[in-house]
């Protein structure tokens, strides 16, 4: 059984449709990865997944179990989606450690001493320890994302989602944050990642989904999609210099 | 330079009330700052709510209160009140008058605070799962509270300054008991100018912890 299955996913904002019919599947421990133009509704799409937005009509199963009915546990969904977002959105006034122990202690309601525990086990597998008591203003960007997926992973989520990652990165703070997610890859994490680092892509991914006008035009694994697709508008998309590493 | 030994002779002498009406002032001010910290939290809950209609009246209720002066509140609860057949103590009737009035200047502050912060760690709340409450707790009003520490001491200054309003219903405070040291002695210049300092003093000391405060909360997060 997949992870996720949504079909015909719908959302309007104020009668315009964002996504117009989306399907998508995701089997446990695959990473896709979902590219598109600027606007396109790649975020929209992860956050009606999670259920940040309301979807317009659609179905989305998460386990088999349809999530997009009004007597659906929200909170328990979006506890099993690891969120991670573009402008790593740590929570400022606490620590990098107690941004991890935050869900830990009051959704997993752990004690302090196994909430730590669990926190330091996962800023260390993030090379993170030595930062533990640092504020999110005291970190680099990269240093950030890192504590971020940290916090996301503290959770033991059933996926991660990851809304453009790197794009808020220098190039070389962008490399070790891929570097990262693809150790997550051969841990067999099961990911959604939107992006439109093209390195990240080509390093992580089983297969790519084009999204445009808010529908997927085009699934495939790297090679079919990055360079050498039938359609002229998704090869102008990814570019000529997208082959070059 | 005789009159002012004179004239300490009768601070002096009149030092128990001094201290007495001192001590009132205090212990208005802990009980009006606090309770118009408290009470502003909650408004500030109120202006934040999904219900359009809350948000209406939470911000008529700011309006109202920053918009008509204190006095007349104190005056209305004080004088108008027992006419209604309610008579309430003049401290009860100033700690009611204050706390509506400072909670709505504090919501204000958290209000701005809020604007300032970044939604996207509020949506990252929400994205973890907590509850619209347990953001609001643990990371609206965490930060809110921080980034407004400035506002709020200022106010609480404030509060120290506008309590010796409430001589003027009766409450026997620090400046109630210094004019009636100076219609006893008729040294006005002196008398006031002493409770024009102990007030300065007292203000000093508050924004020393204010400063403290600013250090340890504010700066950590960039505020
Ligand atoms: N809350 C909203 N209300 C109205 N329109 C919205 C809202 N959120 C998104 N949109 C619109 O939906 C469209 C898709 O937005 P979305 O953020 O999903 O795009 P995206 O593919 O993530 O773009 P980018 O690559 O720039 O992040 C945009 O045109 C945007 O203006
Ligand atoms: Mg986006």
């Amino acid at each position: 059984m997949a992870l996720l299955e949504v079909s015909g996913l719908v959302k309007e904002f104020d009668g315009k449709p964002v996504l117009n019919g989306v399907d998508l599947s995701l089997e446990e421990g695959q990473v896709k990865v979902i590219m598109g133009p600027s606007g396109c509704g790649k975020s929209t799409l992860l956050r009606c997944i999670n259920r940040l937005v309301e979807p317009t009509s659609g179905r989305i199963l998460f386990r088999g179990e349809d999530v997009t009915r009004p007597d659906t546990d929200v909170r328990a969904l979006r506890q099993r989606i690891g969120f991670v977002f573009q402008h790593f959105a740590l929570y400022r006034h606490l620590s990098a450690l107690d941004n991890i122990k935050l869900g830990l202690r009051k959704l997993r309601r752990m004690s302090d001493a196994e909430a730590t525990d669990r926190a330091c086990h996962e800023l260390r597998r993030m090379d993170m320890e030595e930062h533990r008591d640092k504020y999110p203003a005291q970190l680099s960007g990269g240093q950030k994302q890192r504590v971020a997926i940290a916090r996301a992973l503290a959770m033991d989520p059933a996926v991660l989602f990851f809304d453009e990652p790197t794009s808020a990165l220098d190039p070389r703070m962008a490399r070790e944050v891929v570097a990262l997610i693809n150790q997550l890859f051969m841990d067999n994490v099961t990911m959604l990642c939107v992006t439109h680092d093209v390195f990240l892509a080509r390093y992580i991914s089983d297969r790519i989904l084009f999204l445009d006008h808010g529908q997927v035009r085009a699934e495939g694994d790297v090679e079919q999609l990055l360079d050498a697709h039938d359609d002229p508008q998704i090869r102008a998309f990814f570019g000529p210099g997208t082959r070059a590493r | 330079m005789s009159d002012w030994i004179g004239f300490f002779q009768d601070v002096v002498d009149y030092g128990p009330q001094i201290l007495q009406g001192l001590g009132n002032t205090l212990l208005l001010w802990v009980v009006m700052t606090i309770t118009g910290l408290l009470g502003s939290i909650l408004v500030f809950y109120l202006t934040l709510s999904q219900h359009r209609l809350v948000c209406r009246l939470t911000d008529a209720y700011i309006s109202f209160f920053i918009g008509t002066p204190l006095i007349v509140l104190l005056f209305l609860m004080y004088y108008g009140l027992p006419q209604w057949g309610l008579r309430l103590s003049p401290f009860t009737v100033a700690v009611i008058g204050f706390t509506f009035n400072v909670a709505a200047y504090n919501a204000r502050y958290l209000r701005a605070a809020y604007n300032g912060l970044d939604q996207e760690e509020l949506e990252a709340g929400r994205a973890q799962g907590f509850s619209s409450r347990q953001v609001f707790l643990l990371i609206t009003l965490p930060q809110s509270l921080r980034l407004a520490v400035p506002g709020l001491t200022n106010q609480a200054i404030l509060n120290l300054k506008d309590s010796s309003v409430a001589f003027l219903i009766q409450y026997t405070e620090f400046f109630a008991q210094v004019q009636e040291l100076a219609t006893r002695n008729f040294q006005y210049f002196k008398a006031y100018l002493m409770a024009g300092l102990v007030y300065l003093a007292l203000v000093s000391v508050i924004v020393i912890v204010a400063r403290q405060l600013e250090r340890r909360l504010v700066r950590p997060i960039g505020g």
